[in-house]
C-alpha cells in the first residue's frame, strides 16, 4: 500500500487491496466439503468445485501482481479538543515523598531477618510438643503432615511419633514461608509508621493468627482441631519480634524507583540523572 | 473549562461517498465482497452479538425448564441439545469471533495502520467462522436426527469420550459438531495469523513494541496463543473422527483406546481457550479504565509482562478440569500449584487497573460502570478459581452447579460485561453516533442486578449439591427457590440485553453525533474521522509516546518527554 500524488491538485489516491468475492466463495466450498460428510457426498463434491475455483480466483486476484483500487482523499485539518484543565505544576521537594521510603533494607536483611525468625519459632513450637503430647515430632508433623501424600486421618499418636517424610516437608515448608515473610518485613517495614517493631512483630502476627483461627475451621476442621492456637500465637510472635528486629538492625539503602530504568539496570549512561533532574523541573 | 485546538494534518477525509452505493443490493454486495479490516471488524461483531442473542434464548429455556422441580417445558433430549449449543455457541461463535472483531477493528487502527497485514485472507477466515456457525445450527434442521426434530449435537460441549464412540452417539449430531467447530477453527488460525503478523509489520514510524496501545499487546499475544490453542482442538475432532468412521481406536476404551486422552486434548485447548476469550476484556478494560480515570495506564511494562505471564502459565494448568477422574498425588500437586500460579500475573493486572482509577478523575459514563463492575466480579471469579484449583476442594464440588457459577463469572461477568463496555465506547468512532447513556445505564444496572441474582445464587446451588447437566429434580431437595432465583436473573439479564440491542439500533440512525474524539482520548483510533475512512489516516501517522493524541493536546507536557 501506498500513497501517490495527482500532481496539480491537492488530492491523493490511496492503494488499497481491491474487494473480492474468492475468499467468500473458498470458504463456501471449504464448509460445504465438511457439510457433505453429513449430507450428500454431492455436496461435498460441490464443494470442492467451489474450493478449486475459489483457490484459482485467489491466486489471480495476487498474481503476478496484486489487485489494487485507488481510493480518492481529500485531506483536511481535523481539530482535536481536549477536556483537561490547564493546570500548574508544583515542584515537590523530595522529602515529601510520604508513601514510597527514601530509604529502605537490602534483601539481604529480610532473608538474615526471615532465618533468625524461622528459629526463634521453632523453641516454642516444640516447647509445646513437649508439653502437651511429650513429644517434639508433634507440631513438626502438624506443619509437615499436608505433604506425605499418603498419610491419612493420622491418630494423635501417629503425629507424634518421628516420620522422616514429615520432617523434610515441615523443614521446606517452614524455612520457604520464613524466607519469604522475612523478604515482605524487609520491603514493608520501612514503610510503617512509628514502631514498626511492635506493628510487624506483635499486632501484624495476632491478625494473622486470629484470621487463620476463624478461617482453618472450615478450610481444614482436622487440623483446626490439632492445633493449640495459643503456642501458635506465641512463636508467631517470636518469629515477627525477631525478624524485625534483625531488619531493623540492618544499615538502610536508597531507593532508585525515581531513577530512569537505565540507571537501574547499571547502564553506563553518563549525565542521564542530571538530565532527568531537569525534566522534572518542568 | 479550557478547551483546546489543534490541527492533525491529513487525518480528515471527505471523499464523497460512492455513487454506486444507494440500493440495499449494492450495500450488500459492498460488505460481502469487502476486505476492509473495518468492515470485517464490524461484521465478526454482528455475527457474535447474533449468536450471542441465540445462546441466550437457549440459556432462557434451560433456566425456565430447572425454574421449578418436576418441569416438562422442554423434552429431555431438548435440553441436552440445548445446554450443548449454549455451551459451544457462546464460546466458539460468540466469544471467538469477538476476539476478531476488535482485534480487526482497533488493532490496524491503533497501530497507524491502513488494513491488516493479509486483507484476503482476514475475509477468508471471517467467512470460514461465518459459514462454520451456520453449519452447525443447521443441525438442528438437516436431518432427522436420534428424536425426528434434527440432528442438533446433545454431548456438552466438550464431548467426552466415550458419550462420542458411535455406539453411544449414533446419527450426526456428534459429527455436526465436530465438523462445524474444525471449519471455525480454520477460520480462527487464519485470524491468529493474521493479527500477529499485522502487529509485527505494519506499525506506524516510531511506534515500538514498547509504545503499543495495551490493548493491541494484548490482541497480539492473543493472536500468538490462538494458534498454540485450538491447533489440540482440531487434531482430537479429527482423531473422534477416524474413531467414528475410519475404525480408529484413539478413545475406545474398549479397543485399548483412552476417554483420558481426549480430556487432555480437550482442555490443553479449554483452558487456555477462557484466557483467549478473556483477553480481549483486558484489552478493553486497559483502554477504557485509563481514559475514564483520566490517568495513564499505571505499570505499562508490568501489565504486558503479565498477560504474556498469563499466556505462558496458562498452556500448563489444564488437568486441573480433570482432578476427579483420579490422578497421581504429584499430579494433583503440580496442577494445583500451576493453577494458583496464574493468580499472580493476574492479581498485577487487576492491581494496576485499580492503581490507575486511584487518585484518578473518574467518569462513571456506561463503558466504565461495565469494566468498574467487571473489576469486582472478575476479582470473584479468581477468588473462586483459586478455590477449584485446590484438589480436595474441587473434589467435593467438581460438576456441581457452584463450578458453572464460577466460569459464568468469569464469561458473563468478566467478559460479556467487558464487551459492552468495548461497544459503548467504541460505536461512536465505528458509526459516527453516541450510544444513549440514559439507555446505557439502565442497561448496566439491570444487567448487573440480573448478573448477580442469577450467578450469586448458583453458587449456593452448587454448595446444596445439584449436579449440572440434570434435566429436573424432585421438590423434596431444596434447590427449589434457588433456582427460581436464578432464572428470574437469567430474565432479568435478558431483558437488559434486549435494551442494549434497542440501544444499538436507535443510536445507529438517532444517536447524538459523537465527532471524532468525544471521549477525549489518548490513541490513534480517535485522531481520524468517525466513522473512519477506508485507508483509516490519509497520511501516515508518527508517534512519539504510548498516548500519542496525548501528546497532540498537550504539546506543553507530552508524555515522551518522560518515555
Amino acid at each position: 500500500m501506498s500513497d501517490q500524488k495527482n500532481p496539480g491538485s491537492h488530492t491523493e489516491t490511496i492503494h488499497l487491496p481491491a474487494p473480492t468475492a474468492w475468499p467468500l466463495v473458498l470458504a463456501f466450498g471449504a464448509t460445504l466439503l465438511f457439510a457433505g460428510l453429513v449430507t450428500s457426498p454431492w455436496i461435498s463434491v460441490l464443494g470442492g468445485i467451489l474450493m478449486i475455483s475459489g483457490a484459482v480466483g485467489w491466486f489471480r486476484q495476487v498474481l503476478p501482481h496484486e489487485v489494487h483500487e485507488d481510493i480518492p482523499v481529500v485531506v483536511e485539518e481535523v481539530a482535536l479538543t481536549t477536556t483537561r484543565r490547564q493546570v500548574e505544576k508544583i515542584v515537590i521537594p523530595e522529602g515529601d515523598r510520604a508513601h514510597l521510603p527514601l530509604e529502605t533494607y537490602p534483601i539481604i536483611s529480610g532473608i538474615k531477618g526471615g532465618l533468625a525468625g524461622g528459629v526463634a519459632m521453632i523453641p516454642p513450637a516444640l516447647l509445646y510438643g513437649l508439653i502437651a503430647q511429650h513429644s517434639i515430632w508433634y507440631p513438626v508433623n502438624l506443619l509437615g503432615g499436608a505433604g506425605v501424600a499418603n498419610w491419612r486421618n493420622p491418630s494423635t499418636a501417629d503425629i507424634a511419633a518421628f516420620h522422616w517424610q514429615g520432617l523434610l516437608v515441615a523443614s521446606a515448608i517452614h524455612w520457604t514461608t520464613c524466607v519469604l515473610v522475612g523478604l515482605l518485613y524487609g520491603a514493608m517495614l520501612p514503610m510503617l509508621p512509628r514502631r514498626p517493631i511492635l506493628l510487624g512483630g506483635v499486632i501484624a502476627p495476632v491478625l494473622w493468627t486470629g484470621l487463620l483461627h476463624s478461617v482453618m475451621g472450615i478450610v481444614n476442621p482436622v487440623l483446626d482441631e490439632h492445633i493449640a492456637w495459643g503456642w501458635f500465637l506465641v512463636s508467631q510472635v517470636a518469629y515477627g519480634v525477631t525478624a524485625g528486629l534483625v531488619v531493623a538492625r540492618q544499615e538502610r539503602i536508597r531507593t532508585t524507583q525515581s531513577l530512569p530504568f537505565a540507571m537501574r539496570v547499571g547502564l553506563e549512561t553518563p549525565g542521564l540523572g542530571h538530565e532527568h533532574s531537569d525534566e522534572g523541573k518542568h | 473549562m479550557a478547551d483546546q485546538t489543534l490541527p492533525i494534518h491529513g487525518a480528515l477525509d471527505l471523499t464523497p461517498p460512492r455513487e454506486s452505493q444507494h440500493t440495499l443490493l449494492d450495500i450488500l454486495h459492498d460488505w460481502v465482497i469487502t476486505v476492509d479490516h473495518k468492515k470485517l471488524g464490524l461484521m465478526y461483531m454482528m455475527m457474535a452479538i447474533f449468536f450471542l442473542l441465540v445462546a441466550g434464548a437457549e440459556a432462557i429455556c434451560i433456566r425456565i425448564q430447572l425454574a421449578v422441580p418436576n418441569n416438562h417445558f422442554i423434552s429431555p433430549q431438548t435440553f441436552n441439545r440445548l445446554f450443548t449449543m449454549h455451551g459451544t455457541t457462546m464460546v466458539f461463535l460468540v466469544g471467538m469471533p469477538l476476539v476478531f472483531a476488535w482485534a480487526n477493528y482497533i488493532v490496524p487502527l491503533q497501530i497507524g495502520a491502513r488494513d491488516m497485514a493479509f486483507p484476503r485472507l482476514n475475509a477468508f477466515s471471517f467467512w470460514l467462522t461465518f459459514l462454520g456457525g451456520i453449519f452447525l445450527y443447521y443441525s438442528f434442521i438437516g436431518g432427522p436426527g436420534l428424536y425426528g426434530t434434527g440432528s442438533a449435537p446433545d454431548v456438552t460441549w466438550w464431548a467426552y469420550a466415550p458419550l462420542t464412540a458411535k455406539a453411544f452417539s449414533p446419527g450426526h449430531a456428534t459429527d455436526y459438531w465436530a465438523l462445524a467447530l474444525i471449519v471455525t477453527g480454520f477460520g480462527t488460525i487464519g485470524g491468529g495469523i493474521n493479527i500477529m503478523a499485522t502487529v509485527l509489520s505494519m506499525r506506524c514510524k516510531g511506534m515500538t513494541l514498547m509504545r503499543m496501545p495495551l490493548f493491541t499487546w494484548l490482541m497480539f499475544v492473543n493472536g500468538a496463543f490462538v494458534l498454540i490453542v485450538i491447533t489440540p482442538l482440531t487434531a482430537a475432532q479429527v482423531m473422534l473422527l477416524i474413531d467414528r468412521y475410519l475404525g480408529g481406536h484413539f478413545f475406545d476404551t474398549q479397543a485399548g483406546g483412552s476417554a483420558t486422552v481426549w480430556m487432555h486434548f480437550f482442555w490443553i485447548f479449554g483452558h487456555p481457550e477462557v484466557y483467549v476469550l478473556v483477553f480481549p476484556a483486558f484489552a478493553i478494560a486497559s483502554e477504557v479504565i485509563q481514559v475514564f480515570s483520566r490517568k495513564a495506564i499505571f505499570g505499562y511494562p508490568a501489565m504486558v509482562a503479565a498477560v504474556v505471564g498469563i499466556a505462558f502459565v496458562s498452556l500448563g494448568v489444564w488437568a486441573h478440569h480433570m482432578f476427579t477422574i483420579g490422578m497421581t498425588s504429584a499430579g494433583n500437586a503440580f496442577f494445583v500449584l500451576s493453577t494458583s500460579l496464574v493468580g499472580i500475573p493476574t492479581g498485577i493486572k487487576i492491581f494496576n487497573w485499580l492503581a490507575t482509577m486511584w487518585g484518578g478523575k473518574i467518569r462513571f459514563a456506561t463503558p466504565m460502570l461495565f469494566c468498574t463492575a467487571f473489576l469486582f466480579q472478575f476479582l470473584c471469579a479468581g477468588l473462586t478459581g483459586i478455590m477449584l484449583s485446590v484438589a480436595p476442594w474441587d473434589w467435593q464440588l467438581h460438576s456441581s452447579y457452584f463450578v458453572i457459577a464460577h466460569f459464568h463469572y468469569v464469561l458473563v461477568g468478566a467478559i460479556v460485561f467487558n464487551v459492552f463496555a468495548g461497544i459503548y465506547y467504541w460505536f461512536p468512532k465505528a458509526t459516527g453516533r453516541m450510544m444513549s447513556e440514559t439507555l446505557g445505564k439502565w442497561h448496566f444496572w439491570l444487567f448487573f442486578i440480573g448478573f448477580h441474582v442469577t450467578f450469586d445464587t448458583m453458587h449456593f446451588v452448587g454448595f446444596e449439591g445439584m449436579p449440572r447437566w440434570i434435566y429436573t429434580y424432585p421438590a423434596d431437595r431444596g434447590w427449589q427457590h434457588l433456582n427460581l432465583v436464578v432464572s428470574i436473573g437469567g430474565v432479568i439479564q435478558a431483558i437488559a440485553v434486549l435494551l442494549f440491542a434497542y440501544n444499538l439500533i436507535w443510536s445507529l440512525f438517532k444517536g447524538k453525533i459523537a465527532g471524532n474524539d468525544p471521549w477525549d482520548a489518548w490513541t490513534l483510533e480517535w485522531a481520524t474521522s468517525s466513522p473512519p475512512p477506508i485507508y483509516n489516516f490519509a497520511t501516515d501517522p508518527v508517534v512519539r509516546s504510548r498516548r500519542p493524541l496525548w501528546d497532540l493536546k498537550h504539546p506543553e507536557d507530552p508524555d515522551w518527554k518522560y518515555d
